[in-house]
């Protein structure tokens, strides 16, 4: 059979920095093939390169038929319909007029084809995560791709969301699409993948199909050696710490119905629950953010690392100095006189930097140059550095690789073991099963569920998680 | 295109560029190329005189390019310079005519009352903006308009000199003149306090937890909010500041330059300033650098317009054109560094 995607010695050099180097790639019908690495080895130029985004700076791309990319973050506008998202900029039409009638009929074919359940005449806002991706698909296989990439598409969705997607994406192999998931979930690839391609700095280091390896192998390939243990759990005196009972905030979907929690110093609290369920109305109670009724008592001093990186935690244009100020700036501390101490500013940072393993130029480089994992490291290495007695991590390992996130998810666990209260709200049930003490499930903005560490039961939290009591 | 294009990111791309077009306006209004630049350099340059009217407009101009400069970083768009500055050389001159005390005490008063005036005005529009979500830019630029009405119906009225012909207030006791900085001109040590408060801004900005705060504001709203900064206090803070700085400038033009207050003592200082925070990259000492350019095109123009019978309009297509090269050199950085992924 002939490959319907052919990358041939691609080379692709950013400045001071060459993403791929060097590599082959054939897409075969009927396959998926996982494209797996770290933060930075160049996933990401790859797929760019293959959608025809980039221009590779030496090698070739052969398409036999055209190449569709779902985006991790979706690219949907939510004020229009289902029928009006997927044919965008295609719309049938009479004359001057959209041919409604028609492109409703298409969208429907299409979905009914593929065996995905839609509501053609749905606004995009008012529909689930899960659903919205199935309207992001859609449009995709609109234009009847011969090759799809798709691009970490289960970072938002619940368990059972999961599962329903991958069987519409076997379902399309099996009718001849060449499939390409770029993803962090290794368990995915085992599960689902045919064959996995693992990159590292540039390279192609391992490809193989996925029935002749192992979780562990394709983690080690991606690491380049062992992967780093997450640090051992320890005893820790429990000490009240967080007290939140009767809390009523925010509105709508994400609205928090009296919701209650405690969570004491030395333990981890993780939140388990789909995207979109009040977490962040729960984190922003609790940041003060926003207004609320009921009780939130909490003792002694708190560190955040944000749901957003980029857009609540950093000033991407600003130095990893300035960025390790922001949040502590008006402390007593970072000041002498009327200035900013720049010395001392720079000095934590630079611990940080030890500490984090934050891979940066120097400490004077824009934030908006580091990966996104050396990003994320440099948030919470800036949440921890005050020894806070109430540390808030909101998807602490979100879009970060293997060995960053066992890195940042000990330094939770050291926070923990030193008696800190630590709330983690995560949408990766495995990251709470690993860290959590006591998980609390969390749906439409109240407590459904909670579990101690001894009685996790990962089939009840992933039922409780999509609502089924 | 790109290889074509690179060459227009770089600052001196960008002065060549506008060589260029300023050579076409000046064909296009029928004067060679060379005569108009030797007018506007020599009727700029040429002299003590001259020098000292450039240097006028400079320090005319600076004051409200800085305070747009603060507002600008805390990622604010104040149109209203112009208004700002007005209101505050109308609170300085109203002062002035009726002081009595010593001279020193009451310059430093009349500087005061520019600085209460024009931060006033600002202050407006950041509680519009701060209390109601009012767009900053509709709130600066129509308070413009209530400025100079307001300024007008006064100095017909109740602030006119018992003397004056016009709209304008009294004479001010030459001991509330700003001594002069060159003597035979009109340039008076406001352009010291000018310069002296681009140092403080370029200090405030890079420094202190207030110009960390502004930054942050500007540049990440939702990452400062998260911060502990109070936005809605921050923006209402900023644009008091940034129209105090205007104001304090429209109080040296009273005090420095035309000793009394008239309607008509801004040719649009405060919309030409918006050119001059802009080209300085909204770095004090830069600004300082761009108002002094500018403050060239305002004096030569004029020199210009007399010797080499290009008209004095044409210095406003210049300018016009200055701001359309920057924006586009901003552009063409973007599209030529904005590759990565």
């Amino acid at each position: 059979m002939d490959a319907v995607l052919t990358l041939r010695d691609i080379r692709k050099a950013f400045p001071g920095v060459v993403a791929v180097d060097g590599v082959d790639l054939d897409l075969y019908p009927g396959e998926i093939h996982a494209l797996v690495g770290e933060n930075g080895a160049g996933k990401s130029t790859l797929s760019a390169i293959a959608f025809g985004e980039l221009k590779p700076d030496e090698g070739s791309v052969t398409a036999h038929g055209t190449v569709g990319l779902v985006h991790q973050h979706f690219e949907l506008i939510g004020r229009l319909r289902v029928w009006q998202n997927v044919l965008l900029g295609r719309e049938p039409h009479r004359g001057w007029r959209i041919d409604e009638a028609s492109a409703r009929a298409r969208v429907v074919a299409i979905a009914e084809r593929n065996g995905l359940e839609i509501d053609p005449n749905a606004f995009v806002e008012t529909l689930p995560i899960g659903v919205q991706q199935r309207v992001e698909l859609l449009r995709e296989l609109d234009r009847d791709p011969a090759v799809l990439l798709l691009d970490e598409p289960t970072a938002a969705l619940a368990p059972a969301e999961i599962e329903s997607f991958f069987a519409t994406v076997v379902q399309l192999a099996a009718r001849g699409t060449a499939i390409m998931i770029v993803t962090h979930k290794l368990q995915e690839v085992i599960a689902y993948a045919t064959r996995v391609t693992v990159m590292r700095h540039g390279k192609v280091v391992e490809r193989t199909l996925t029935s002749a390896t192992s979780i562990p192998a394709i983690a080690r390939a991606m690491v380049g050696g062992e992967v780093p243990a997450v640090a051992a759990r320890e005893h820790a005196d429990l000490t009240p710490c967080l007290h939140v009972k009767d809390l009523c905030a925010g509105s709508g979907a994400t609205q928090l119905n009296d919701f209650f929690l405690d969570v004491r110093g030395g333990e981890i609290v993780g939140i388990a629950g789909v995207e979109g369920n009040g977490q962040s109305t729960l984190a922003d109670a609790l940041a003060g953010l926003i207004d609320y009724t009921g009780i939130i008592e909490r003792r002694g001093t708190m560190g955040v690392i944000p749901q957003d990186r980029q857009r609540e935690a950093l000033v991407m244009d600003w130095s990893l100095v300035e960025n390790t100020l922001l949040g502590r700036q008006h402390r007593k501390a970072a000041c002498r006189g009327f200035q900013l101490d720049r010395v001392r500013a720079r000095a934590e940072t630079e611990s940080i930097r030890e500490r984090f393993d934050v891979r940066a130029a120097n400490l004077d480089v824009a934030v908006r140059t580091l990966s996104g994992g050396n990003q994320q490291k440099l948030v919470v290495g800036r949440a921890l550095i005050d020894t806070p007695e109430f540390v808030l991590a909101y998807n602490p390992t979100r879009g970060v690789d293997v060995g960053a996130a066992a890195l940042v998810q000990s330094r939770l666990m050291e926070a923990r073991n030193r008696g800190a209260a630590v709330l983690l709200i995560s949408f990766e049930l495995d990251e709470i099963l690993t860290l959590a003490d006591h998980v609390i499930v969390m749906y439409r903005g109240a407590v459904l569920g909670s579990f101690g560490r001894d009685a996790f039961d990962r089939a009840e939290i992933g039922r409780l998680m999509a609502g089924s009591a | 295109m790109n290889r074509y294009l690179r060459p227009l990111a770089g600052p001196l791309g960008a002065i060549l560029l506008i060589v260029v077009l300023m050579s076409l306006a000046m064909i296009v209004a029928g004067t060679s190329p060379v005569d108009g630049f030797t007018a506007l350099f020599v009727g700029a340059l040429g002299g003590r005189n001259q020098l000292g009217e450039t240097l006028v407009a400079t320090t005319a101009l600076l004051f409200p390019a800085l305070g747009i400069c603060l507002a600008f970083r805390a990622g604010l768009f104040n149109i209203g310079a112009e208004g700002q500055l007005l209101i505050g050389a109308l609170c300085a001159g109203a002062l002035g005519a009726v002081l009595t005390v010593p001279g020193p005490l009451g310059i430093l008063f009349m500087l005061v009352a520019g600085a209460i005036g024009g931060g006033a005005w600002g202050a407006i529009a950041g509680w519009m903006k701060a209390r109601f979500g009012a767009n900053e830019i509709i709130a600066t630029l129509m308070l413009n308009f209530v400025a100079s009405a307001f300024a007008l119906e006064l100095v017909s009225g109740p602030l006119k000199g018992p003397l004056a012909a016009g709209a304008e207030t009294a004479w001010l006791d030459p001991k509330y003149w700003l001594p002069a900085l060159l003597p035979g001109t009109r340039l008076s040590i406001a352009l010291l306090f000018a310069v002296a408060l681009a140092l403080l801004l370029q200090w405030v900005f890079a420094r202190t937890v207030f110009g960390y705060d502004l930054r942050a504001s500007g540049e990440a709203p939702e990452a400062a909010r998260r911060s502990g900064i109070n936005l809605g206090r921050l923006t209402w803070l900023a644009l008091t500041l940034s129209g105090a700085i205007a104001g304090v400038g429209g109080a040296t033009i009273v005090s420095g330059e035309l000793h009394r207050f008239n309607t008509q003592l801004s040719p649009g200082y405060g919309f030409t300033a918006i050119a001059v925070a802009l080209v300085g990259d909204l770095q004090p000492l830069w600004i300082c650098l761009a108002a002094f350019g500018f403050g060239i095109l305002e004096s030569g123009g004029l020199a210009m317009q007399a010797s080499a019978q290009v008209p004095k309009d044409a210095i406003h297509v210049i300018e016009g054109l200055i701001i359309f090269v920057l924006a586009a050199r901003r552009y063409v950085a973007t599209r030529v560094e904005g590759t990565l992924p």
